[in-house]
């Protein structure tokens, strides 16, 4: 579309400066990371109408972005990728940690990787934060995925890996929250026995198959660097305050964005 | 160190001869005694290297140190696993008695340095496998494939043998990556250059290549410079399995790996493809390099994996 002329030129060039038109060793492919990219803004922009609150405080630079996480089926990380992609001036390229049973799924596994889309692991995130990567973690785990109605904004509590690979690669945390992404599909019910059965970490349950129009808000909060003294290897008890201080930041905007939630029915009005 | 005497085990394959030419144009003194189980054919006449075809047996073996006193031995006389590799009593046989054999040997006739080739193959490739395997990785590749199992063990048990005879043997332990070149016929290798072998359509892992002379250079290196100690071999540019075949320009029937799976084990009797080489054509097995260009530099690699591509295909 001619209107996003400029939105996807601009992704092509940081696509271009960064990777010189070759892939990642993670699999991340440009030429596809556009074409995906040209599918989804439209939905982005229209269906989803994403609205992306605080961006000024983001800076030309990497940083691992820590996110909680609504939605059923990772949506919510497409459009955040997205919003970093096309709302900067200049983009971020965000390198999404996935679940392993992603990887090993056919066409889903070798479409999100040409997308960007690595294996949430130590040693690959590590590996990432050190090439100066923008990572994308969701570290509530698959306990973000599988929340009912009722607990669609309570936060989950984060693991640490995350704080520890932070403190290995001495990246700075960028938190952040989505709102309106529990609405694409509305929770009906969690199939515990048989995502054990199938090896699934979730298998919640809804009644649509394409995602609902829910209008998103990503509100971006304020960045949070670990101290310098604090080593990879500290104990639990030494990244217990900093994992609540991100927790409570991500609960803030959370909250700010539920007061000021759009709803499906606000956009049918 | 400089070599005088070596013994390469397993000459008749292209590597080795690529290597063992490599060896005497860089060490002017060198005396090469290559023996295989195999006839050994298509080497040119040197007054610097000769040829002993013989059973890989503890008697035949015996015989070879007791007489040559070797400074050195390059092993590179692992079976492959390619269904024409024959069964796998043959390939434990050598694979595993037959190392046993050859470390004992060295360490009794006071070898000075050992070089083993082993592969990359023994990390596995599995969806949870994170890039740039390093050295110390858990070696899965028998988790799923049960016809791995010695070329795991074979691993394992030089480098176990190489830590407990630190003091008295170099040995180094090579995992390179998937080499490739004109001369090379590994089952990667044949692969990419059959015209209308299928390929997944429904997964595209990363790739490295190393080709066939720059490994011989890493091998001739690994005398001269490397200390004890396993390094895995590869340089730092990747590509997909995709990108790959379209370098190499044969053309492929894109399937989904199921399908690849069942024409592998219904083409058994013709298509050479070894069925575990599916997961690899699935999944990543790619390596961390840095612990090799910590001790022989980082520019010893003279192609680059999309040159190695090239030239394959040239040939």
């Amino acid at each position: 579309m001619d209107i996003f002329k400029e939105t996807y030129l601009k992704l092509e060039k940081t696509l271009e400066l960064r990777y010189k038109k070759n892939r990642d060793p993670w699999g991340l492919d440009p030429a596809r990371a556009v074409k995906d990219f040209k599918i989804l803004y439209p939905f982005y922009k229209y269906y989803f109408d994403v609205k992306f609150h605080g961006k000024e405080q983001i800076e030309d630079k990497a940083y691992m972005v820590v996110s909680n996480h609504t939605g059923q089926i990772p949506i919510d990380a497409m459009l955040i990728w997205t919003a970093f992609a096309a709302e900067l001036e200049h983009p971020i390229i965000l390198r999404p940690l996935v679940e392993r049973f992603l990887t090993s799924l056919p066409f889903l596994g070798r479409w999100s990787s040409e997308g960007g889309a690595v294996l949430g692991d130590r040693t690959n995130c590590l590996n990432l934060l050190k090439r100066g990567e923008s990572i994308l973690i969701f570290p509530e785990g698959v306990k973000g995925i599988a929340k009912e109605s009722k607990d669609h904004y309570k936060l989950q509590r984060f693991t640490k890996g995350f704080l520890r690979m932070a403190l290995a690669a001495r990246g700075e945390i960028l938190p952040i929250a989505v709102v309106g992404a529990e609405e694409f599909y509305p929770f009906v019910f969690h199939l515990r026995k048989i995502a054990n059965f199938l090896k699934l970490p979730a298998l919640p349950l809804s009644l649509n198959l394409f995602p609902l129009p829910s209008p998103v808000d990503i509100y971006i909060g304020t960045p949070y660097s670990l101290p310098s003294e604090l080593s990879s290897e500290a104990l639990d008890e030494e990244l217990e305050p900093h994992l609540i201080a991100l927790e409570r930041e991500v609960n803030r905007l959370i909250q700010e964005g539920l007061a000021k939630k759009r709803t499906i029915k606000d956009r049918l009005n | 160190m400089s070599i005088k005497n070596i013994l390469i085990i397993g000459i008749q394959g292209a590597l080795a001869k690529i290597t063992a030419e490599l060896l005497i144009k860089t060490h002017p003194n060198i005396h090469i005694l290559g023996v295989d189980s195999r006839g050994i054919e298509n080497f040119s006449n040197h007054p610097q290297i000769t040829f002993q075809q013989m059973k890989y047996n503890r008697t035949n073996f015996e015989k070879l140190f007791r007489e040559h006193h070797f400074d050195s031995v390059l092993h590179l006389g692992r079976l492959g696993h390619s269904p024409a590799m024959g069964n796998i009593h043959k390939r434990i046989d050598i694979n595993l008695v037959g190392t046993n054999t050859i470390l004992e040997l060295a360490q009794k006739f006071s070898t000075k340095k050992v070089v083993i080739l082993s592969t990359h193959h023994v990390y596995g490739a599995l969806a949870d496998n994170p890039m740039f395997l390093k050295e110390d990785a858990p070696l899965r590749a028998s988790f799923k494939h049960a016809e791995l199992r010695d070329v795991v063990e074979m691993d394992q048990m030089c480098t176990n043998w190489m830590w407990k005879n630190q003091n008295q043997i170099e040995t180094v332990v090579l995992r390179p990556a998937n080499i490739i070149g004109p001369q090379i016929k590994n089952a990667i290798t044949q692969y990419l250059k059959t015209p209308y072998a299928p390929i997944p359509i429904d997964y595209n892992p990363m790739f490295q290549f190393i080709h066939e002379f720059d490994m011989a250079t890493i091998i001739v290196k690994a005398f001269d410079s490397l200390k004890t100690g396993i390094y895995n071999v590869c340089s730092d540019d990747i590509v997909s399995l995709h990108e790959a075949a379209e370098i190499i320009d044969v053309k492929k029937i894109k399937v989904p790996i199921i399908a690849v799976e069942q024409l592998a084990r219904f083409l058994t009797p013709v298509w050479k493809f070894p069925l575990y080489l599916i997961d690899y054509i699935k999944y990543p097995s790619t390596l961390d390099n840095s612990e090799l260009k910590k001790n022989i530099g980082p520019d010893v690699f003279r192609f680059t994996a999309k040159e190695a591509l090239e030239l394959l295909k040239l040939n």
